[in-house]
């Protein structure tokens, strides 16, 4: 591909919900919806951004559009950072900019026709007057594959994919060099998805447009998406090519999307077959890599070689431990204690089998030293002194994960991603300094 | 349906494309407005000048218009129908499926559509009446005439009712039919001009109140949805009688001070229902093509409240012809001004021999405060979009 300036450049991007509470708004936490992404839209190209819902795509791209304030980092628009833009420049640059949505229903007002809606950026920019408007309109509707004369419809009078055709002509009534797509198809039936997906390259290519594709469906960014940035928890884990990404994905959250593309064997269908744990809470994000609590590939301390689904389940064990605490008193209950009774040594030994089978933890781990380890921490916190045994399992299973803030780093095949697997060659990059694009 | 075609993107016609649009000739003029907005505000110029003409020039020295004095609550009235011309009628006139669909409803409700054609003679004969009668006159060689063809003792003396005084007359020798009628003007004149001042008052807090919260400006929300509460438990009767004691009671002022007083209520729908529609994709695709707060209120937020601002507006109209009435039926109003609630209030002290005096005015009192009530809940019925039938998510 050839280097070109990049027509959109987003550099550290931030923005922080606050959580405040009372009736002074005292700031009582943040939602850390976009943690500091980096990324470059060039001239003609389509951008993918992907990652589960909840995790910050749209906020980024609300934000990129300044459509919410960025709590930090900037955004340069064909050289010039929107960041400061006052509201003039700010009114030029939506003509160079354009949405479209996800849910066709909601993208139109019902009160208007459908010629008024794709007209509403025309009039907003003050091209008149109304006939003028309307010949633009007609003329867009007939390009996108629908008829002139349903500019005089109402948006209930259209299917979904009739109404995102409506939507790209609306967006394209301005003549704009960037459209940012906030999961366009994924609201349609798969066969008008296709159709949808067409007329998108179409325009595109007609127009020379860059798209920014946001999506969490992973078969339609690898249609549609020249490059891919993997997003997760407000944070670009995997940056590159979309084949480069599908062939040889580096990041495990890749790999776990990838994973969930449908296939026809029912064992390996869905995320959940793959990701363990649940999706963290953006206000209070994992401390080192935020993907750690979630990771098949979690990296074990030097001192250990576990089997890495043992791992994986104390992992679980630990995780689960710290943010939501043991429930000894229903333990209790399922091995038939009474509250106050103090506990035998049977009883303790099923309380730790059943919290052992609860997180995948095998009845002995293979390691001797760790199962002496594992066993006596689990004891501590069958009978009642959890802060001592989650201690205890820190001291001996802590991963380097939970404590090293990846950030992209050189993956050794040519593209970036957040992941420690790749410390051997000791290149993290800096991240204000990076080059993000893959070659 | 829409028919769906080949694609071709690149097609080029001799009409005017999107891609011919010279934009740099476009960021200049950012304001224009339809034909109408133009006709409307033309409309309002005319009876400004008019008003400016009449106050400064004429000033009361003859009549302005023919032998029609047009007084001071009349100029707000004529410009509360140019308004309700533009608002509400247009809108019915241009869009024949929305009328259907609200009308084919609307019919359901057989005594309200008794009670709208009720209004509309009242209306029409409040509008007509007053210029094309004399005012009632004060004549005490006419006191206390009973109806036509009913024959009552008053004061000793038998008389018997004339058509000269259909309605008989008062201790002042008025007429009651007279009266009547321009009560009629009176009471159309109360209750729409304080409506459409709620209305809009209330429309453009609520939804640019709701508005600052979608944008995250929580304090101006604040702000203006803390005074509607301050306002809503404000005794706002007490305040009417003060200040109509200190600076008297002429109509308009009693009206403004409905309408200035009573917008909370439709200013608390419109905030939630605008709130609701702020979230809407439609919105963020206004912002992202640089529509200003403005806009949005103006063209998206309350065209899609017009349902809650339209039964609120309903429910206001009563209520402000019965409070005109019960303040000029404790005597805080205008003698100039025939209400029904001060032409009930004089034949108080007659009931016993003038039964006719109270009981006329207050028949039509009662029937039209019912009657809005009635085409209110009707409309209600008719707007309710959680009784829509199906395929109305347009209209």
């Amino acid at each position: 591909m050839s280097r070109t300036e990049p027509l959109l450049e987003v550099r550290n991007l931030t923005k922080h919900f606050p959580i405040t509470e009372g009736i002074f708004n005292r700031e009582v936490g943040r939602v850390r919806a976009v943690d500091g992404i980096s990324f470059t839209v060039d001239p003609g190209e389509t951008v993918g951004l992907v990652g589960e819902s909840g995790c910050g795509k749209s906020t980024a791209a609300e934000t990129i559009l300044r459509l919410e304030e960025p709590t930090d980092g900037e955004v340069l628009f064909d050289g010039q950072d929107l960041t400061a833009f006052d509201d003039t420049e700010l009114k030029a640059f939506r003509r160079e900019a354009q949405m479209i949505f996800q849910n066709p229903d909601s993208s139109f007002d019902p009160r208007m026709t459908v010629g008024e809606s794709i007209a509403e950026p025309l009039r907003i920019h003050g091209v008149g007057p109304r006939e003028r408007r309307q010949t633009i309109a007609r003329d867009l509707l007939e390009r996108v594959g629908l008829a002139a004369d349903d500019a005089d419809r109402y948006p209930h009078e259209l299917s979904g994919g009739q109404k995102q055709r409506v939507a790209l002509a609306r967006a394209l009534v301005v003549n704009p060099r960037l459209i940012v797509a906030d999961e366009p198809v994924s609201a349609l039936d798969v066969s008008v998805q296709a159709d949808v997906i067409t007329l998108l390259r179409e325009v595109q290519a007609a127009f020379d447009l860059s798209i920014l594709f946001i999506s969490h469906d992973m078969s339609v960014v690898r249609e549609v998406c020249d490059r891919v940035a993997v997003m997760y928890l407000g944070e670009i884990v995997e940056l590159a090519d979309t084949e480069t990404l599908f062939e040889e994905p580096q990041h495990p959250y890749t790999r776990a999307l990838l994973r969930s593309i449908p296939t026809l064997d029912p064992g390996e269908r869905g995320i959940d077959a793959s990701l363990t744990g649940e999706v963290p809470n953006p206000s209070n994000p994992p401390a080192g890599c935020n993907f750690h609590t979630r990771c098949p590939e979690v990296i074990q301390p030097a001192e250990l070689d576990l089997d890495q689904s043992t791992y994986r389940g104390i992992v679980d064990l630990r995780v689960t431990a710290r943010r939501h605490g043991i429930d000894v008193e229903s333990l209790r209950d399922l091995v038939g204690v009474d509250p106050d009774a103090s506990l035998t040594d049977e009883q303790a030994a099923e309380m730790r089998a059943a919290l052992r089978a609860e997180h995948d933890v095998p009845e002995t781990v293979d390691d001797p030293e760790a199962e002496s380890v594992l066993s006596s921490a689990l004891d501590e916190i069958v009978r009642g002194e959890t802060a001592a045994g989650v201690e205890r399992l820190a001291e001996t299973f802590a991963s380097p994960c939970e404590s090293t803030d990846p950030g992209l780093r050189d993956t050794g095949v040519g593209h970036p991603a957040a992941c420690l697997q790749f410390d051997d060659a000791e290149t993290a990059v800096d991240r204000e300094e990076s080059e993000l694009t893959a070659d | 349906m829409a028919t769906q075609r080949e694609t071709d993107v690149t097609a080029r016609t001799d009409r005017e494309t999107f891609e011919e649009v010279d934009w740099d000739t476009q960021e200049v003029s950012t304001f224009n407005v339809s034909r109408t907005a133009v006709a409307e505000l033309l409309a309002y110029g005319a009876i400004v000048v008019l008003f400016a003409y009449d106050y400064a020039v004429i000033r009361n020295e003859h009549p302005l218009i023919a032998n029609w004095d047009v007084l001071s609550v009349e100029w707000l009235f004529v410009a509360t129908l140019v308004a309700v011309f533009f608002h509400g009628v247009v809108p019915l006139y241009r869009n024949p499926r929305m009328r259907e669909f609200y009308w084919s409803r609307f019919v359901k409700n057989r005594v309200a559509v008794a009670a709208l054609v009720y209004l509309l003679v009242v209306f029409v004969i409040g509008i007509v009446g007053p210029a094309v009668m004399s005012p009632p006159e004060t004549r005490f060689t006419n006191r206390i005439v009973p109806p036509v063809g009913i024959t009552a003792t008053v004061g000793g003396v038998v008389k018997t009712g004339t058509w000269q005084f259909p309605l008989g007359t008062t201790a002042e020798g008025k007429g009651v039919l007279k009266l009547i009628v321009y009560g009629m003007r009176v009471s159309m004149e109360v209750g729409l001009i304080g409506t459409v001042f709620t209305v809009l008052i209330g429309s453009v807090v609520g939804s640019l109140a709701a508005l600052a919260t979608a944008l995250d400006i929580g304090w101006l929300d604040e702000v203006l949805m803390r005074y509607v509460d301050v306002q809503s438990v404000f005794p706002t009767f007490m305040l009417l009688l003060l200040l109509t004691y200190l600076f008297g009671s002429e109509l308009w002022m009693i009206i403004l001070l409905f309408g200035f007083f009573s917008w909370e209520g439709i200013a608390r729908t419109v905030r939630g229902e605008a709130l609701q529609r702020s979230s809407e994709a439609y919105v963020t695709a206004a912002r992202a093509s640089g529509a200003s707060m403005l806009y949005i209120v103006q063209r998206h937020l309350i065209p899609n409240s017009a349902n809650s601002i339209v039964i609120g507006a309903t429910v206001a109209i009563p209520g402000f012809i019965l409070g005109e009435a019960s303040l000029a039926f404790l005597g805080f109003s205008d003698p100039t001004t025939f209400s029904w609630g001060r032409t009930i209030s004089a034949g108080q002290s007659n009931l016993a021999t003038a039964w006719w005096i109270s009981t006329f005015p207050g028949i039509f009192l009662f029937f039209t405060v019912l009657s809005f009530y009635y085409v209110g809940e009707a409309m209600r019925d008719a707007m309710d979009p959680r009784q829509q039938i199906e395929g109305g998510g347009g209209l």
